[in-house]
């Protein structure tokens, strides 16, 4: 679906991507995270054809960013991009659905079902100064859902929506997936846990790839994520460090525990963790197997 | 050409009328518009045309008016007519430097082009919008022209049949007209941030480029005929030709229209939207 090929750019003296490679097929949505300034947002504006690489070559669906063959078949949702405030958001998701190729009945049905995904069928007639920046956001999300794009790039889709228009958001994209790719740049990366299956790093302008469902299954020790309620740290560490098959348990937040064991001395560590915490009457607020995606990312050694 | 870019440009062009009628910064421009053309109309044009129509027959009338520099309004069949063409030959590339100074460059600032430019490929919209706004100016002439037609008919029926070839002879010469200074602020807006910027550039490029040819052709001579890209360069001698003889120097503002649009589309297709 995506083939990049040495892609890099720069801003004056400023290296924003260098040499970046990858290959992307379609399917379940896609994380791209990295921390601020990595090169996120301009990677995803090379791929919406909105500024050219500087070098190296990349195409969409076989077709050069920006090309006529992928209008309507690649939408996106762009950092910081404003609607026309002289028209209402109706007006507007109307035209765009107009020039998608809908004729004026099915652009006119089309702007209402994108505008009620969103939440924000009421707004139809208002102008994009009246809306608060979450809405605002909303509606730009519903422009990106306008016909039946194959790939939907968001940059940053949940950022200043509020909790249960984030749910809203995040039931879409599962919705739409596998049928429509997603790739979705967030530093949520809790929500990106929760929906990618597949993790592109940007770090300095290079990338790395990494697939979250199989990054453990090969490994000879496993993890496990314990989030405790307040607790005397020292002593949760000594008592899992007791049990059999544990190997190494490490406290890299207040009140989260990293427990690393070996499931073929203990298989059953789940219940012998519980166990432990009962026992001393620890209370527990999380439990998961695996690390967090910010542990697999940003701090595995 | 396919029928999607057609289609896409002329959805666009739809979209920048709508923009005119229903807008309210739009239905504000046509209420200015209108305030200041009735007031053209009822005083410079109507007045001029009386006097020029006491005079043209009396030799000591046509002398005065040959020695002011209006001897060329004499050409004209219907005075009401030569004198609008005076009018209109200033006074529309000025509003089109207002009109169209923001083709594009309010909507790149604030990133709508980005939601259309994954619709639509960057000449849809370059030629869309320009074709939007040559639409609108092309309204904006017929109904003066019209106004000024009833106001040459109400003094006279049957004036209508030259008034009807007249007013066909100025529509077409004025849109030919405003069309290289369209293409020069589609250009300009496709490069600057803002219509300030564009309406600036627009001015600084009218004013000097002249001088600018003017001087290096004093030294190399042969350049002097860069001056046939100045927006406006055969006003002067248009101004001074009646009815469809205007028609003589069109191929300067065509000209002048494929090199503007051409510079224009290959910015859009390069700007980082």
């Amino acid at each position: 679906m995506i083939h990049c090929h040495n892609l890099s750019h720069s801003y004056s003296s400023k290296v924003a991507l260098n040499k970046v490679n990858f290959d992307l097929a379609t399917g379940e949505p896609i994380g791209l995270v990295g921390p601020n300034g990595a090169g996120k947002t301009t990677l995803l504006s090379i791929l919406c054809g909105f500024i050219r690489p500087t070098s190296g070559s990349v195409s969409l669906f076989g077709h050069k960013p920006g090309a006529s063959a992928l209008n309507g078949k690649v939408s996106a949702l762009p950092q910081d991009a404003r609607l026309d405030p002289s028209f209402t958001i109706g007006e507007q998701l109307n035209f765009y659905a107009r020039l998608q190729g809908l004729s004026s009945q099915q652009a006119q049905h089309e702007t209402i079902r994108v505008l009620d995904a969103v939440a924000l069928k009421d707004s139809i007639k208002e102008k994009p100064d009246t809306l608060s920046h979450g809405m605002a956001k909303r509606v730009a999300i519903a422009q990106a859902l306008i016909g039946s794009p194959e790939l939907i790039l968001l940059d940053e889709p949940t950022a200043g929506l509020d909790p249960v228009n984030t749910r809203n958001i995040r039931t879409i994209i599962a919705d739409l997936s596998p049928s429509t790719t997603f790739i979705i740049s967030s530093h949520d990366l809790a929500e990106l846990g929760r929906l990618c299956q597949q993790i592109l790093l940007l770090e300095n302008g290079n990338m790395s790839s990494m697939q979250l469902n199989t990054s453990e299954q090969d490994s000879p020790t496993r993890f496990i994520t314990l989030q405790m309620e307040a607790c005397p740290a020292t002593e949760v560490m000594t008592q899992l460090k007791q049990l059999t098959g544990v190997l190494l348990v490490s406290n890299p937040q207040k009140n989260e525990f990293i427990i690393e064991y070996n499931p073929t001395i203990e298989s059953k560590i789940d219940i012998k963790i519980l166990t432990c915490l009962m026992d001393n009457r620890w209370q527990y607020r999380q439990f998961s197997q695996g690390k967090t995606l910010e542990e697999k990312l940003f701090f595995e050694g | 050409m396919t029928s999607g870019f057609l289609n896409a440009t002329l959805l666009i062009c739809q979209f920048e009328l709508k923009r005119l009628f229903t807008t309210r910064k739009g239905l504000l421009y046509l209420i200015t518009f209108a305030i200041v053309w009735y007031f053209i109309l009822l005083y410079p044009i109507r007045f001029s045309a009386g006097l020029f129509e006491q005079n043209q027959n009396s030799t000591q009338g046509s002398n005065f008016f040959e020695f002011i520099g209006f001897g060329a309004l004499l050409n004209w069949q219907i005075p009401e007519f030569g004198v609008y063409w005076r009018f209109a030959l200033v006074m529309f590339p000025l509003l089109c430097i207002t009109i169209a100074s923001d083709q594009s460059c309010s909507d790149r600032e604030r990133g709508t082009l980005r939601f259309l430019s994954l619709r639509v490929s960057r000449d849809s919209l370059f030629f869309g919008r320009f074709a939007g706004v040559m639409a609108i100016q092309t309204l904006l002439i017929l109904v003066t022209v019209l106004t000024t037609l009833i106001l040459a008919i109400y003094r006279d029926i049957n004036l209508l049949p030259i008034a009807l070839n007249s007013a066909s002879a100025i529509t077409l010469n004025l849109v030919l007209v405003l069309r290289p200074f369209t293409a020069m602020m589609a250009a300009l807006s496709a490069s600057v941030k803002s219509a300030r910027q564009a309406t600036v550039w627009a001015i600084l490029i009218w004013s000097f480029l002249a001088g600018i040819i003017s001087g290096l052709s004093y030294y190399l001579p042969a350049l002097a005929i860069l001056k046939i890209l100045i927006p406006g360069y055969q006003m002067a001698d248009l101004s001074q030709l009646a009815e469809w003889q205007t028609l003589e120097l069109a191929y300067i503002p065509l000209l002048q229209s494929l090199v503007f649009l051409s510079i224009g589309r290959w910015i859009m297709s390069r700007q980082s939207l």
